[in-house]
């Protein structure tokens, strides 16, 4: 188990560091260098040389990624252009926002996934199946601003049940805050389980109707074991191990999705960043926000698949 | 939003044979919800060939502003008084060509990437630690990121979609030609005296084109759901009409509670030519492969 953790975890730096290391070379290569769009056009060569100087931008590009690397180590991710101000604190504000709407809408979509999966398992090409399979093809046509926008047009603006935008009402104290904060989550966890929830319950469908004719169900059968039995304890146990794979893998356009979800909500998480940052085109900021989803997604790819190795005693022999 | 819609395949390809792919197109088209995605691909083809003459280009300002969908503006119009229905048919254009163009350079650089990787095994390690890694991070932001440095086109866009598409691509054609690869007429042709080249190109390639052309509708699907999120983020082409620009103005001008046109037209747009292209992908999938009928 220990060795199946530390090889996991050199994965996870691996991918964490390749990410690091092409983002910093190809902004820097492409065409619109935008560390040039810092200087301004009126100033003196003088000044301007002054100022690439004072950013490190006049030196060799080896020796300027050796020090971004150096400087992202102790969490140091440069300055925003725009609202000078370091990128760390910035996103240290706004993380905690995309973890807490991405995370929530993740459990939600297994949590609802599974029982609607394994139901059409057993109830294979009934009604509610067919259902199932057609949703969770039309799943992969849903656009994540159309759902959100239909949600906040009809459940926040028209019926006015939720509110149509940013996260908590400032003036709750207390238990009220609390409330607050779960209700302006309802609308943009809905947007991205309403995407997720049918490709995702239709994968467990199907292994939930391999793992069902397997030997052992049978053999579970003829000892007499219930249905509900044979279903949830012994058939869903692994079923949900590749369906937990997939859902790994789905982290990050989980997190894309996220970012959709929090423009249109003006939710106040990196998305939401990002979208003002392109505005502003503060580059900084969007190399910033992107390491720290991706390292978002990279952390909790790797716990899914420890996860995995616990729900999974073969992984561990 | 984009769990596979396959899953990798370990069956081995009926027949590498133009006969059993002749069937596989015709059994394909039998079906009534393949033909009717097929329909619905065909039209909106058309409306972007013949965008013009359907549709003056939107632009300006006129009077009817915020008018509800009506006999002279089908779709309504939006705060700008610009037609909504003249904006998602040359948004059409837009959505096509870089859904076409960015899946097949997808396509291209995926399947070269995928069939070395399944017929030389040093190449296989690399691509394996590359395909992996990008499947793993979020390609949203990256394509974000970088299409705000490179001023935004639709030639730019086409690019960062297409480059960031290739590894779905490469997955799926590497594990078809992992199978095909272990096929006794694959050593044949090695104990002929067939060169490397000549066998990953003449034996196992043909053996993968039906799935090349899966592949090639469904990274479409997601290259167009790609475009337009970008679009509506504001880093679409200034130039162009784009869906997600529609959905983009409603939200900028605030009229989404108001004009329920602005936002429910482009989406339908979205929703019929995704859908329509993953379908046809699927059923075109199960046509080649009668064993997933069944399903």
């Amino acid at each position: 188990m220990a060795r199946f953790v530390l090889s996991r975890a050199v994965k996870a730096v691996l991918t964490v560091w390749i990410a690091i290391t092409a983002t910093f070379f190809l902004l820097r290569l492409l065409p619109g260098d935008p560390t040039t769009l810092m200087v301004e056009g009126d100033m003196t060569p003088e000044m301007q040389a002054a100022l690439l100087k004072t950013y490190g931008l006049d030196r060799p590009l080896w020796e300027q990624y050796v020090s971004y690397l150096r400087e992202l180590t102790q969490g140091n991710f440069g300055i925003s252009f725009r609202q000078i101000q370091p990128v760390t604190d910035i996103l240290v504000d706004r993380l905690p926002w995309t973890l807490l709407l991405a995370g929530t809408a993740f459990l939600v979509t297994i949590a609802i996934g599974i029982p609607i999966g394994v139901y059409a398992a057993v109830h294979r090409g009934r009604w509610p199946d067919k259902i199932l399979q057609a949703a969770g093809i039309g799943g992969h046509a849903l656009f994540v601003p159309s759902v959100a926008m239909l949600l906040l047009v009809y459940l926040g603006a028209r019926l006015g049940w939720f509110p149509i935008g940013g996260a908590i009402d400032p003036d709750t104290r207390g238990l009220a805050a609390y409330a607050s904060l779960a209700h302006h989550l309802v609308l943009p966890v809905a947007s991205l389980v309403l995407v997720q929830l049918g490709p995702y319950a239709l994968t467990l469908r199907t292994n939930m109707i391999e793992v069902l004719g397997e030997d052992y169900i049978r053999a579970a059968r003829a000892r007499g074991l219930s249905t509900r039995r044979r279903v949830w304890k012994h058939g869903l146990r692994n079923a949900i191990l590749p369906a937990l794979t997939l859902m790994g893998l789905q982290l990050g356009t989980l997190v894309g999705g996220a970012v959709l979800t929090e423009t249109v909500f003006a939710y106040p998480g990196v998305g939401r960043l990002i979208f003002e940052a392109v505005g502003q085109r503060d580059y900084p900021v969007l190399q910033g926000a992107f390491i720290m989803l991706a390292v978002t997604v990279v952390v909790a790819n790797t716990l899914t698949d420890l996860l995995y190795a616990v729900l999974n005693p073969r992984i561990r022999l | 939003m984009s769990a596979p819609v396959l899953t990798e395949q370990t069956v081995p390809p009926t027949e590498p044979q133009v006969g059993a792919t002749r069937a596989a197109w015709r059994d394909w088209l039998r079906q009534p919800s393949a033909l009717l995605s097929v329909a619905v691909l065909a039209v909106m083809v058309l409306l972007a060939l013949f965008a013009p003459l359907i549709a003056d280009e939107p632009g300006g300002t006129s009077a009817d502003v915020l008018q509800p969908p009506s006999g002279a503006h089908w779709f309504g119009t939006d705060d700008l008084g610009q037609d909504i229905f003249a904006q998602v048919v040359w948004g059409t254009r837009t959505s096509l060509v870089i859904g076409v163009a960015a899946s097949l350079i997808a396509l291209v650089l995926g399947t070269a990437i995928g069939l070395v990787s399944a017929y030389v095994r040093g190449v296989d390690a690399v691509g394996t630690v590359i395909t992996d890694v990008m499947l793993a991070l979020p390609t949203l932001p990256l394509m974000i990121m970088l299409a705000a440095v490179v001023s935004p086109s639709v030639v730019t866009l086409t690019v960062i979609i297409g480059v960031f598409a290739w590894p779905e691509v490469a997955r799926l054609i590497r594990s078809q030609g992992l199978v095909v690869t272990a096929m006794p007429y694959i050593d044949g042709a090695r104990v002929l005296g067939a060169s490397g080249w000549r066998i990953v190109s003449r034996e196992i390639l043909p053996a993968v084109v039906p799935l090349m052309v899966v592949s090639v509708l469904l990274t479409a699907s997601r290259a167009v759901i790609s475009e337009a999120g970008l679009s509506f983020l504001g880093l679409g082409d200034p130039d162009s009409w784009s869906w997600g620009r529609i959905l983009l103005n409603a939200q900028r001008s605030g009229v989404v509670a108001i004009a329920w046109w602005q936002t429910l037209f482009p989406s339908l747009a979205i929703l019929f030519l995704v859908l329509s292209a993953t379908v046809a992908g699927m059923r075109f999938n199960d046509s080649r492969d009668p064993r997933r009928n069944g399903g």
